[in-house]
This record gives C-alpha cells, structure tokens and sequence, in this order.
C-alpha cells in the first residue's frame, strides 16, 4: 500500500504530519536533534517567547501527580531577539518547520513580539499564548472570556499576516464559545487544552510544594478532559482545532483526531521520551496503513455517537 | 565508538541487586557503549503504565562493554515509588535510559590533589571520580559518610577500596569509621591543610544539601576549590522542561540554572546558598 498521505492545513500552514510538539515541552528544538531529525515533525512549537528575557520562577517548579505532573515555570525564555538571532538560524538549518509561541505582560507587548516574529521569513506560524497559568501576565486574564480572547486576537491579527493559532485555557465555563471567539477575531486556528491549574502541598512541612503555590496541571491525568474540549471546541468552529493534553501514544493522538482535531500536539510526553514524538508517528502511519485508510481527511472527526447528546 | 552526545535507549536488565535493603545495584545491556563523565547521571524508567510519570535520575555508575554491546550500571536508593518500583524489576526485563546527561566533575586541571566526599547515596557520583583518578595515579582521599553502617556501600563497590588509608568511612551512630558526620570531618581536615595543600586541593562532593553547603563555605572561607553535585526534582533529564534550576550567582546578580544541563557539577562559589 501507498504511505498514508497525513499532511494536513492547519489555518495556512501546511504541515507534512499531524504531530506536532507542545510548546514549554521541547525547549527551542535544537535540544531534541541528538535524539532524531525534528524535521520529520510536522511542526515544533518552540517555549513561550517573550520581547525581553524572562527570568522565570524560584526553584519549586515542579512536582510529580499521579499519572501527571505540575509546573510553574514562569515562562523562563531567552526573549524574541535571540531567538531570532541565534535559534532561528539553527531551526532553518535542521530543515524544521517551526511556530513560535508568544506571550506578553500586555496586549501591546503581545503586538510587538508577533510584529517582529513576522518579519521571519521561515517561521511558520504564530501561536498566542492566551492561557498560562502560572504568570499573573500569562494570558489568563485574556483567555478566561470570550471578550478578552476576542480583543487580544483582534489586536494580534492586525500586527501579522503569518498564520495566527490561539492557545486555549482549560479553565473556562465554557470551551465552545471561547474558540468561538478566537475564530471570530481573526485566529487561524485554535489549540487546547494548555495546563489545568491544580496545587500540591505537604501536610508534614505545611507548605506548598510549588514556590508558585499553583501550577498547571499535565500528563495523562488530563487526557479526559482535554478530549472533551477538543471534541467541543471542534463542533464549535470551522478554523481547524489542534488538540492538546496528555497525549502518551499513538492511539492517544489517533483518539483526538477521532474527535475532531486537525492535529495533535505532544507535550509532557517528551519529558519522559525524548523520542515521544516521532514514535508517535510511526504509530499513526502503522495504523492507517493497516486500517487502509489512504490520507487522514478520511479518519478526522469520524467518531460516530449513536445520540449526540 | 562510544558517543557522547545524550541518546534514548532501551536497557536489557542482567542484574538488579539489594544491598541490606538500602542500595540497589542494578546493570544492564546496551545497544553501544558508553563514555561518560564522572558526576553525569541518566533518565531512567522501566515499570508499566503511567504511574510514576516520570523516569529517575541517576549518577552513571559504571559502563564497559565493546562494540555493538555496551553495558551501564546504577547504584540506587529506594526513596519513594519510582526508585521502589525500579528495585522490583527482574533480570531480562528492560529500561528506557537518557544518557548521558549533564555536565559532571572536571577532573581535568594537572597538578590537583582531590578530596571526594559522598554523603548517603552521594557516593554514587563520586566513586566514578575516583575510579578515574586511581586509573590515572593521581592522588586523592575518599570521605564517605552514612547514618550507620548498614548504610555504607559495601567494600566491594569502592574503587582502590583495597589501597588502605585513602577511604575514610564515618557513622552518624559509630558502628563504622569515624563516629560523627563526615561533614564534621572534611571540615576539621580543611581547617588542618598548610597553604600550600590548600593551593593544590580540590573537593568534589555530592550528598545532601546541608553537607553540600557546609562544606563549600568553609572552601570558599579558606580559598579551596569545590565543585559540587546538585540533585533536583526533574522531568525531562535534557534541559527542556526548565523545572529543576537552582539560583546561581551570575556576577553580583543572581540567575536560575539549570541541574540537568549547566550541572549537576557546579563550582560550590557559583551556588547561592
């Protein structure tokens, strides 16, 4: 049989494969070139690019859940100058397709770094960052409404003519009308689910585990719900939904396609194998080779419910 | 030829052995052998399913092996349910390794004399540096330090464990060696050194935080060099999750680094501590 054709459009870029990786999970790329050729990915989604550096928070960042993990970070970054002057260049020369992540403190530092951004001539989208946890500025307070997605897309559209994907916070009523938002400010596609937020601590010592206190929450724990809203989201809209969350397998990603997304990115995965990836992909042509089925239009969105609730 | 830039592969068990229920030596095959760093460690998993999420960290203890078949050994602690897991695992029975990873000690400055220092587990970076050091004749003293003796890793493992005289053993509770902290006497040797001694020394420790900081202020009070090995909570092992830094001086400034990729192995002047 003819390999699978998997490429798919994700709101004008055009990626070879649905596999992609998920931004904070795969450093600028480069990290991952010892371990395969990230050129085979259908895109990297580099760390969250901020205009200046970004220092990042105290150490507590992480703590183990079960079957997930916690983080807060703090969106330590190297700042949009040196990622264009240093990694760019590197990301061109392993031939990979790349997106750059974006967040700012206000809607102007939002502009700003996609402005420049746009002036790169190999990047291959933008993803706007509207939902980190774990910063006061990282979004929230524009990805946990309609409006506040709406105004902050509007304000990004008219600083790029590079395709504009919007990533979606879990923490939300109501997932639908979110990406609906997106999609009518301009966004070229969404993705979700980014971090749930949670928080561990310890009853012996009486503190929290994380310096942060909270932080988002990943890993196969929230699987289930990021399936949910991937599935809403994607009935929802018309502009492409990337899915997002927990993704460990090739059947966990074959599971989202399933529901609706036009591709999958893998995150927390990575951390555990730094060849999650491309094993990933391996796994999904294996299946469409065996199931037949030629190219994955014909797969996507085909879960059949007996009654849509 | 051995490589040296971080690989993912999957391990082959030969051995996974308990030491009084403390440590676990465990070794295993591997597709090609390894060259490594003493102070470098490893991602390890190899227990079903997603709980634990995440692999543990370990000091690369050994490796040997020839072409096409390389062979890696750990020495671990049971701490917690990944590293309990781990100690259940049989021979034939495999592992998922990153390695290696990390910066470890530079042993590399001529005319040095060393002093190594392992509290608990910590002998696990060290005793790699000392099997470099024997290799090479260079001088150097061992200070292991446990709670009690069944917490002292056996003769055996120690290289140039034979050669009287260069490994000092202490318990907490004297069953072994010297009775008090190894702290305790790492610190009364510094303060004993000529300044000549002090010019030529260099210290390399790992153990707990506490030891780790006595110890490098006391060097940095006497002008001694440290490097020492950091531990941390990680995810990724690699230096992309940026979850196990640790504030470092950066100038008269202070700056998060990264364990897994800017250390383990710090200059003990570097670490805020």
């Amino acid at each position: 049989m003819v390999t699978p054709d998997l490429s798919a459009s994700l709101g004008g870029l055009r990626v070879k494969n649905p596999v992609l990786s998920a931004s904070g999970t795969f450093g600028y790329g480069i990290e991952f070139t010892s371990f395969y050729d990230i050129s085979r990915l259908g895109a990297v989604i580099v760390k969250g690019l901020s205009l200046a550096p970004t220092a990042g928070n105290p150490p507590g960042r992480i703590v183990e859940t079960p079957a997930g993990m916690l983080n807060a970070i703090g969106l330590q970054n190297i700042g949009v100058e040196r990622f264009i002057g240093d990694v760019v260049p590197r990301l061109e020369d392993f031939g990979a397709t790349f997106v750059a992540n974006i967040y700012g403190k206000t809607e102007e530092e939002y502009e700003a770094v996609a402005r420049r951004l746009s002036e790169v001539p190999s990047l291959g989208a933008i993803e706007v960052n509207a939902s980190c946890p774990n910063v006061r500025e990282g979004g929230m307070a524009f990805g946990a409404t309609p409006e506040g997605i709406a105004g902050l897309t509007a304000r990004v559209r008219k600083c790029t003519g590079k395709p504009l994907w919007v990533k979606l916070s879990p923490n939300v009523a109501d997932i639908a009308g979110i990406a609906k938002a997106a999609e009518g400010a301009g966004a070229d596609a969404v993705s979700l689910i980014n971090t749930i937020v949670g928080m561990a601590v310890n009853y012996r010592t009486r503190r929290p585990e994380l310096s942060n206190v909270t932080g988002g929450l990943s890993g196969p724990a929230i699987k289930p719900v990021a399936l949910r809203m991937t599935w809403e989201a994607a009935k929802a809209v018309r502009i492409p939904v990337i899915g997002i969350g927990g993704i460990q397998s090739s059947a966990n990603a074959l599971e989202f396609l399933l529901v609706g997304a036009s591709a999958v990115q893998v995150g927390t995965a990575n951390f555990r194998n730094p060849r999650a990836c491309v094993d990933i992909l391996e796994g999904i042509e294996a299946f469409f080779r065996e199931e037949k089925i030629a190219k994955l239009s014909d797969y996507r969105g085909g879960l059949m419910v007996e009654k849509n609730p | 030829m051995p490589v040296n830039r971080p690989r993912f592969v999957t391990g082959r068990i030969l051995r996974n052995e308990g030491r009084g229920e403390i440590f676990y030596r465990i070794e295993a095959a591997i597709p090609e052998p390894l060259r490594f760093v003493p102070g470098q460690f490893a991602m390890v998993s190899g227990w079903p399913g997603n709980d634990p999420l995440l692999p543990r960290p370990l000091a690369l203890f050994r490796s040997g092996g020839m072409r096409g078949q390389g062979k890696i050994e750990f020495v671990y602690k049971v701490v917690g349910r990944g590293t309990a897991l781990l100690s259940g695992l049989h021979p034939g029975e495999t592992l998922s390794i990153t390695l290696p990873l990390g910066r470890g000690f530079d042993l590399d400055q001529a005319g040095r004399t060393y002093w190594l220092v392992g509290g608990g587990v910590g002998f696990s970076s060290v005793f790699p540096a000392a099997a470099v050091l024997s290799r090479r004749r260079n001088g150097f003293e061992m200070f292991l330090g446990a709670r009690t003796r069944e917490h002292l890793p056996p003769k055996q493992w120690t290289p140039g464990g034979k050669t009287p005289g260069r490994t000092h053993f202490c318990t907490e509770d004297g069953t072994a060696g010297y009775h008090g902290r190894v702290t305790d006497v790492v610190l009364e040797r510094m303060r004993a050194l000529s300044p000549e001694a002090v010019s030529r020394l260099t210290i390399l420790a790992c153990g707990p935080r506490d030891m780790l900081k006595e110890i490098a202020v006391e060097a940095m009070q006497r002008g001694i060099t440290a490097q020492v090995a950091l531990e941390n909570h990680m995810a990724c092992g690699f230096g992309v999750c940026w979850g196990c830094v640790v504030t470092l001086w950066d100038g008269d400034r202070t700056a998060y680094r990264r364990v897994c990729r800017e250390g383990p192995v710090f200059d003990a002047k570097e670490v805020v501590w």
